[in-house]
């Protein structure tokens, strides 16, 4: 009864008219953005970011949520329809998505997509909401080394499932925990590494290297590619599923929601380690298993339910222990402290009605992506259809005045495109830039935690292995940590990306 | 030749990382009861040292793969066009300097269309107007200021 008197708080606050405009607006905004090629949910919500600004903190979450969501499914779009996954999550749902659109039955597969996702949605904020209070009183208990444990646990497990090598992974961490501590320290007035400019006392901030790396630096690495030929979907016809379609969709979206809810709380890559271990689920107590990988709905039901749920079940390690799983969500992060909101366990007690504003809003959200997108599916494909030398000059001017709105500053222009050069660097060097953001984001946090646990252990790091709950989250980094350094592991890990990518 | 991206990424880690204990000398770093400010940047720079010695090793047994081109004229108009940007919004107004942005970020891409490049201009421009400065009234100045 205390979890209904607290979503009919969100509901109130989700429903007032002017947040309802901000979280429609976002939704169509992000899947208008998100739908274009190449633009994933991070690149999205990077050159969004600017456009909430201005808003009141509650309306700017909100709006944020929806963008999150129609990015999310503007990634979804491009893998059905185009081939070409947004973000490592829908990477899934190209196996079967497109086999399906390269049938026909591209408006079939997006309407399967759309309908698993919003059952996905409702489910997974009644798990929210049921949840989240009860892991936030548990996280309470947590003591400065415990949070410093988590996080690195934290960091540790992102890097599993980022591409590429482990070792420039853990390195790319590292850089962006030194950006983090760029500025004037906290705790002792020192200036460090500010290179004697005034305007980087308070540190360089996230957005500008989210827009220089991903904004900027995207295009160049796009440019640098050619033009690509590609190959279009153009049959849209039969949108609405059929009553068999339905029936067959029910079934995997509901085990795909299960499993990503529960896959969605671990942090690091909640929503891909989700949409993979659907699929595999699917193809495993599938009666007919050679049909996935040649059009098989429930290889798009199953994974988009699970990447769905996951993705907000990501929210509860957020805003409870602020603890992001994912890229994404470290961006979620930096834009509730631009507004002067601290993910935490206080979150929910302090402002009541911001953080189940947020969990009602999530599900409107769903609810908006599903009324918005079946009727204009077919303008998103023509979206598509936009060529890129019209749209990245758009990509670059947007990143400029939005880098320059932050603080009105024209020097973080400047900045950003630094970090464009560095986003384009770091691409040929084959390091995946979003380690980075999340080293940026936890960095600040895990020396603030560190210090206050030495300080209480009166400078014994003993602390660290006596206390339980952190005792265990370094365990099961200590485990991470080596089944990453198992070869044999390893190996089988490039495989399932390779396979997959190919 | 073509360097190895391991061997790259390994030698950029080392001097990242030796570059910011360098510069942090003087940060004091403490007693382990009171850390300091330099305590935490030296413990993350070491270890990117570290990571960094790692990937040369790696890279003279075994090289993996070879950096590919590095395409200069798209990096090099882009940068420009937003460094351009940056440097003259405040004194020659949005409107000059987004142009500039447009106009250079087209010219990275060879099939250079001088009609279709200046209407994309003046519809982005007039995007922007509309949505940054009237609509979130963000304090831009649209002109220069004699």
């Amino acid at each position: 009864m205390d979890v209904l008197s607290n979503l009919a708080l969100g509901f109130s606050v989700a429903l007032e008219p002017i947040n309802l405009v901000y979280a429609f607006l976002g939704v169509l905004l992000g899947t208008a953005i998100g739908v274009l090629p190449g633009l994933g949910p991070v690149a999205t919500i990077s050159i969004l970011l600017p456009v909430t600004f201005t808003l009141q903190p509650q309306s700017a979450i909100i709006m944020l949520a929806g963008i999150y969501y129609g990015a999310a499914y503007g990634g979804s779009t491009t893998a059905i329809l185009v081939n070409l996954p947004g973000e490592s999550s829908s990477v899934v749902t190209t196996l079967d998505g497109y086999q399906m659109a390269r049938k026909g039955k591209a408006g079939l597969a997006l309407a399967t997509a759309a309908l698993s996702s919003f059952m996905a949605g409702t489910i997974a904020t009644f798990i929210i909401a049921f949840a989240a209070p009860a892991l936030a009183e548990f996280a309470l208990d947590f003591g400065p080394a415990d949070y410093f444990s988590l996080m690195v646990f934290g960091l540790v497990a992102a890097v599993i499932l980022a591409h590429g090598s482990v070792i420039k992974a853990i390195g790319m961490i590292l850089v962006g925990i030194l950006l983090g501590t760029m500025g004037i320290d906290v705790n002792s007035s020192l200036p460090r590494y500010t290179f004697g400019v005034p305007q980087f006392g308070d540190g360089i901030d996230f957005a500008v290297i989210a827009m220089g790396i991903f904004g900027i630096g995207e295009t160049i690495t796009n440019l640098g590619r050619g033009a690509e030929a590609r190959e279009y979907v153009k049959d849209y016809k039969g949108l609405w599923p059929k009553p068999h379609d339905l029936k067959e969709i029910v079934r995997p979206a509901l085990r795909g929601t299960f499993l990503g809810a529960a896959l969605g709380i671990l942090p690091g890559g909640g929503p891909v380690l989700a949409s993979f271990s659907a699929y595999a689920l699917e193809k495993r107590i599938s009666d007919e298993p050679e049909k996935f990988g040649k059009g098989a709905i429930e290889g798009v039901a199953a994974p988009e339910a699970a990447n769905n749920s996951a993705s907000q079940t990501a929210f509860i390690p957020l805003l409870t222990l602020g603890l992001p799983a994912s890229p994404v969500m470290a961006l979620m992060v930096g834009a509730l402290m631009m507004h002067g909101l601290y993910a935490g366990p206080q979150l929910i007690a302090e402002k009541p009605e911001l953080f189940w504003g947020l969990v009602a809003s999530m599900w409107i959200g769903n609810l908006l992506l599903v009324v918005l997108n079946l009727p204009l599916v077919g303008f998103w494909a023509k979206l598509l259809t936009v060529p890129y030398r019209l749209l990245y000059p758009s990509i670059l001017l947007i990143c400029c005045i939005g880098v320059y709105s932050i603080r009105n500053d024209a020097l973080d222009v400047i900045v950003a495109s630094v970090f464009g050069l560095v986003g384009y660097v770091l691409t040929r060097l084959q390091c995946e830039p979003a380690p980075l953001l999340l080293g940026f984001i936890l960095g600040p946090l895990i020396e603030e935690n560190l210090r206050r646990a030495l300080l209480i252990s009166h400078g014994s790091p003993a602390v660290f292995v006596e206390r339980p709950i952190s005792l265990v989250f370094l365990i099961l980094t200590a485990i991470v940590v080596l089944i990453l350094l198992l070869p044999a592991i390893r190996a089988g890990r490039e495989k399932v990306f390779a396979e997959d990518a190919g | 030749m073509r360097l190895s991206t391991d061997l790259v990424t390994g030698l950029l880690f080392v001097s990242l990382g030796l570059f910011a204990i360098v510069y942090g000398w003087n940060y004091p770093l403490g007693t382990p009861a009171r850390i300091g400010p330099g305590y935490y940047p030296m413990l993350v720079s070491s270890g990117l040292v570290l990571l960094g010695l790692i990937l040369v090793a790696r890279s003279l047994f075994a090289p993996g793969d070879r950096i590919e081109g590095i395409s200069l004229r798209p990096l090099l108009f882009v940068l420009t066009g937003t460094i351009l940007f940056g440097l003259l919004v405040e004194k020659a107004g949005f409107v000059i300097s987004a142009i500039l942005v447009v106009v250079l970020a087209r010219l990275a891409d060879r099939d250079f269309r001088p009609l279709e490049v200046g209407l994309l201009a003046l519809g982005l421009v007039s995007f922007v107007a509309a949505l940054f400065w009237l609509g979130l009234s963000l304090p831009l100045r649209p002109f220069p200021q004699w």
